[in-house]
């Protein structure tokens, strides 16, 4: 042992030590550092990664020590957070080590998980693959890198012509994808962050950042204590920390965003304020098919757009949304005002809904047609939950119907360029879409004899068996059915580990290189900076090592049409790089081998990126990046603007160069109003409400390992509203039952807590294993995005006693 | 029948029990008297949030018992009984003495330092926050921390960065009220980076160079002096109040340049005969 790590044990057993001396004192550090242990600064690396946690993107320095994460700083020279950080962000490095890390391979045999080798474990699932391939599926994440994401992709579509994989981004911005596609004919947002250092008023979606993205919010609220005058309005179905901020409270009914997007529109027209200007140059008008809807929809004149929006009078509005008509007059004259700048944030809220598509079009379509858009603070901008949902999702295409670069399997020409950047033989990509994530789940826990075809699932870097909706439907089932086999790759145990057949310990955040791709088109690397714990291994070199398996029992797939292996590196001399052994898998840096082949794909969509080595001297860079004059690389901020787009003509105000109408203009959509799939009854008589806390990332898995997130939100909770309780003679903490017709969960009663939800509503956050409020939402989905509805269903509250009897 | 020597043995292992818990108990308080619990800058077992609590209280704290109007008058509310008499000892307070010598001490400085690390994950770290709170905008964290409070024994420290909205958004409070029952340990082996102990100095009476970062660590006085800051931390000359005129900072540790190395000119090409 040498004298380093001797004093790093020293000074961990001062932390043990002083934390008896202390109440509250598992936080404590040592006091008076070893004689070796660093000093701040002098034997500490530091190291620049984006946050593991949200899609925001912030970037972090991590400080190192003896090959330890011992400390993390803001990243001052990140433009997303600029140094700060929120209190997930501050304590990302305490992720790597909770007691219970997953360090070696694991198999249940006879109901019991064992330890085995590597070799064991990719030989099994290479084996499963070899028996049946289509009858595999891979179900992937929006934390994912884009290597990852990368890989995963052309194991399946690419070497085993297979189209079931599916990322949990689809339970997460599938709907905001469908939007853009819609609207602008390609994906991903036109505006960026920086519209928020500009607005004069910010409007939030059925969002709250101030919890879920808080260092977005904290730049607008930072604002204002500088003295800016920002007008934040908050339309929301409770009261949250963002309405605790914002000047105006507009608290509409579930599903009611819909209605108030189109009473904007109605304003608009009526009163003559849209930007007829705009709209004459750049917009079209769409509506959906009366038979058979599509996606891309059909053209409507504007008079026809007309007639249809004048029945979403602010009244017929009030009626639907709950929302006072004054106050929808109100949203129509701020944005009849082209002199304000007006930014809309959303996330969750217009994604998890079965008219998510719709209501997302909308939005860009109010602000569309009021013109508040493309000058710096005037966006429509959708966030996303996942540090990669953007990158590794959107961009790689990581889902089933998707190719790279924002392509689809079901066009020929498509497949076609795909074939040629893999060097594949014609043909090899199949043509027909694979499940999306809750059809995946539907086959995988339904028996062969009932029409389940999934019979292997690898599921990598996300946790199902928590996040999928209607559980018992959709999860649980699995548990009997003998002939499935779920292969999980975690870094802790799980809800879906619980019933996993086969456990694989990952590598984690800095214990591996990576790239992800945030809300803002920014793309960011970073490099591996600390061994991973115990036997844990890359994912990237999981699917690596799994495709080289296949090779080696003489699938046909793994070969491209030169007889070379689909994952070939190689060396200076020529000679293969054997990256499926994992001794040898740093040898060369693989990211960069794959990042640099996926570049090929990204131009097409007008979405190109700068070499790799560009993103290592970065902070991230937002795309396009396009090379100028000089050999610099420069990012773009505002998107189909003339100004600032390379993608522009020269002396173009505007030009939305992948129109679906192939004219350079953007789509006004028109969407009736159509009511939730599931409303309160009777016997139902709540709207549940599912969502998240500032201190918890999604199901849990990092968050609750870290002491000081836990010490602050150590349980689920359920938030009523007093005279609810009071109705039901339910008290504060009281531990309820919430039922739905799916299922049921325990949780304690939080009145008034943190959120503030009205009569009639409950809510819920997911993070807590242990109270899995996902046994009662629904699975039902948009009919275009395939996302299903998290943010409203019919429940109700029973007291313990009243239940058990 | 064969109940009976089992039950003699439990009671003998209860007895032991109780006497093992007695005298840990007895032990932990006589230890408690001689560390003189609670220490003044750390946190009180009071705080000026406490209800009242009078024998009607159930200890659970689950059942707050209803007051009925005639009762109110009688009814202890608001601040403790101990906390209501304070204002009357809050004149014994000596004024802050800017000129005052200060000697620092090193047993100060551990105890300090002990407070300090006890609140964070690693040195860096926005600290937690360690009292109860029930109102988190940012005009109630502002009412104490914004200038600083000393108050009775109790310290709430000045913040020692500009000011930030949302404050809960980096600093973590403790759980909300109806969870704080609910266990919430957890078995995480990260070890923080720890504090630095002090300064390099060139020469002995050399001003020390500032060891840690001084971002969101704008304001010296926050632990180093004025009437708020940690004891044996404080500076010796809290009348000086530009600190970077002789206390160099550390470009590396602000984030400042980007460079690992000091970029200089090649040295002198000198040809040696």
């Amino acid at each position: 042992m040498d004298s380093k790590r001797r004093g790093f044990l020293k000074s961990a057993a001062m932390a043990a030590a002083s934390s008896m001396v202390l109440g509250d004192g598992e936080f404590s550090l040592p006091v008076l550092g070893a004689a070796d242990a660093p000093n701040d600064g002098d034997d500490v690396t530091w190291n620049k990664a984006p946050c593991r946690f949200c899609g925001t993107g912030c970037h972090v320095q991590v400080g190192v020590h003896d090959g330890r994460v011992v400390a993390v700083a803001g990243d001052k020279a990140a433009e997303v957070n600029k140094g700060l950080l929120c209190v997930k962000g501050y304590h990302v490095g305490g992720i790597l080590y909770g007691a219970d890390r997953l360090t070696k391979p694991l198999l249940r045999k006879d109901g019991r998980l064992v330890e085995i080798e590597w070799d064991e474990a990719i030989d099994l699932i290479a084996k499963r693959i070899m028996d049946a391939p289509e009858k595999f599926a891979f179900y992937g994440s929006g934390q994912w890198t884009i290597p990852e994401g990368y890989a995963a992709q052309k194991l399946m579509k690419g070497g085993l012509s297979n189209n079931h994989i599916d990322p949990n981004a689809r339970l997460c911005m599938a709907s905001a994808v469908t939007g853009f596609l819609a609207t602008y004919g390609v994906d991903e947002p036109a505006g960026c962050y920086d519209d928020l250092d500009a607005c004069d008023v910010l409007i939030t979606w059925g969002n709250n950042p101030a919890e879920m993205h808080p260092i977005l919010f904290s730049r607008v609220t930072d604002r204002r204590s500088r003295g800016e005058n920002v007008r934040i309005i908050d339309i929301s179905t409770r009261r949250t920390r963002t309405t605790d901020a914002a000047n105006d409270y507009l608290e509409m009914d579930p599903h009611g965003d819909v209605a108030i997007a189109l009473g904007i529109m109605n304003q608009l027209i009526a009163s003559g304020t849209y930007d007829k200007d705009f709209v004459e140059k750049h917009c079209a008008f769409r509506a959906l098919e009366s038979e058979s809807p599509t996606l891309q929809g059909e053209a409507i004149s504007e008079d026809e757009f007309r007639k249809r929006i004048a029945a979403y009078t602010p009244e017929r509005v009030e009626e639907l949304s709950g929302v006072p008509a004054d106050k929808i007059r109100m949203l129509g004259k701020l944005f009849g005002d082209r002199n304000l700048r007006i930014t809309s944030l959303w996330c969750m809220g217009m994604n998890q809904h079965t008219m998510g598509t719709a209501v997302n079009s909308l939005v860009h379509g109010v602000h569309l047609l009021s013109g508040h858009f493309g000058r710096p603070g005037d966006a429509p901008t959708s966030l996303t939950g996942q540090p990669s949902a953007c990158g590794t999702v959107r961009e790689v295409g990581t889902l089933a119907h998707a190719l790279p670069g924002g392509r689809v399997v079901a066009n020929p020409d498509h497949r076609g360029q795909c074939e040629g950047f893999w060097n594949l033989p014609a043909g090899r990509i199949s043509p027909t879409p694979g499940f999306h994530t809750v059809k995946m789940f539907d086959q995988f826990t339904k028996s062969a004899e009932e029409g389940g075809d999934i019979d292997t699932l690898f599921v990598q870097v996300t946790n199902p068996g928590q996040t999928l909706p209607n559980l018992n439907k959709l999860f649980n089932d699995k548990e009997i059915l003998k002939d499935k086999f779920l292969i999980v790759s975690e870094v802790y145990p799980t809800a879906t580990t619980q019933l996993a057949d086969l456990i694989l310990p990952a590598a984690l955040w800095v214990e591996k290189n990576g790239i992800y791709g945030n809300s803002e088109r920014r793309t960011q690397q970073w490099f591996k900076m600390v061994d991973p714990p115990g036997e844990a291994r890359d994912d990237t070199w999981m699917t690596i090592a799994i495709a080289h398996r296949l090779l080696e029992l003489g699938h046909e797939g793994m070969k491209d049409k030169d007889g070379e292996f689909i994952f070939a590196v190689k060396d200076d001399q020529g000679e293969d790089i054997p990256i499926w052994e994992f001794e040898h898998y740093y040898d060369t840096n693989v990211d960069k081998h794959l990042f640099e082949e996926y570049r090929q794909f990204t131009t097409m969509k007008h979405k190109n990126l700068a070499p790799y080595d560009e993103y290592v001297k970065a902070r991230g860079l937002r795309w396009p990046v396009v090379q100028q004059d000089d050999g610099s690389w420069r990012e773009t901020r505002f998107r189909f603007a003339g100004f600032d787009d390379p993608f522009v003509a020269e002396g173009e105000e505007f030009d939305f160069y992948h129109s679906s109408s192939g004219d350079g203009r953007a789509q006004v959509w028109f969407h009736d109003y159509q009511p939730p799939p599931e409303v309160p009854d009777e016997e139902f008589p709540m709207w549940l409400c599912t969502g998240r806390v500032l201190e918890h990332w999604h199901t849990g898995t990092m968050t609750r390992r870290l002491p000081q997130l836990n010490r602050a939100m150590p349980t689920a909770y359920v938030e009523m509203n007093l005279q609810d309780a009071l109705a039901q003679n339910i008290r504060q903490g009281e531990t309820v039952v919430i039922e739905s017709l799916r299922g049921t969960t325990q949780l304690p009663v939080w009145i008034d807590g943190r959120g503030r939800p009205p009569r009639g509503t409950i809510f819920v956050p997911f993070f807590d294993e242990t109270k899995l409020i996902n046994n009662c939402t629904l699975d039902d989905h948009d009919p275009f995005s395939k996302q299903p509805d998290y943010k409203k269903c019919a429940a109700r509250v029973r007291k313990l006693s009243e239940a058990s009897s | 029948m064969s109940d009976q020597p089992k039950l003699a043995g439990r009671g003998r292992l209860m007895s032991m029990f109780l006497f093992v818990v007695i005298a840990v108990s007895a032990i932990g308080y006589l230890v408690g008297l001689s560390d003189g619990v609670p220490r003044p800058d750390g946190v009180s077992e009071r705080s000026p949030t406490d209800v009242a609590e009078t024998s009607a209280v159930d200890a659970s704290g689950k059942v707050i018992p209803a007051v009925s109007y005639a009762e109110i008058p009688a009814t202890p509310m608001g601040p403790t009984v101990a906390y209501q008499a304070k204002p009357v000892a809050l004149s014994d307070q000596l004024a802050y003495d800017l000129f005052k010598k200060i000697e620092p001490s090193e047993a100060d400085k551990l105890d300090s330092s002990r407070i300090r690390s006890s609140r964070r994950a690693y040195n860096g770290a926005p600290p937690i926050i360690p009292h109860a709170v029930e109102h988190t905008s940012d005009a109630a964290c502002y009412a104490c921390h914004g200038g600083g409070v000393r108050l009775d024994g109790m310290k709430a420290s000045v913040m020692s960065h500009a000011y930030l909205a949302n404050c809960v958004q980096c600093h973590s409070p403790p759980p909300p009220t109806p969870f704080q029952d609910v266990p919430h340990d957890v078995d995480n082996h990260f070890v923080g980076l720890a504090a630095p102990q002090a300064g390099k100095r060139a020469y002995p009476g050399a001003p020390p160079t500032i060891p840690h970062s001084q971002w969101m660590r704008e304001s010296c006085n926050a632990c180093h002096g004025g009437p708020n800051g940690w004891a044996g931390m404080e500076s010796t000359h809290p009348w000086r109040t530009n600190c970077t005129q002789c206390h160099a900072p550390s470009a590396i540790l602000d984030q400042a340049i980007p460079a690992k190395t000091i970029p200089m000119l090649p040295p002198l090409d000198v040809v040696v005969n």
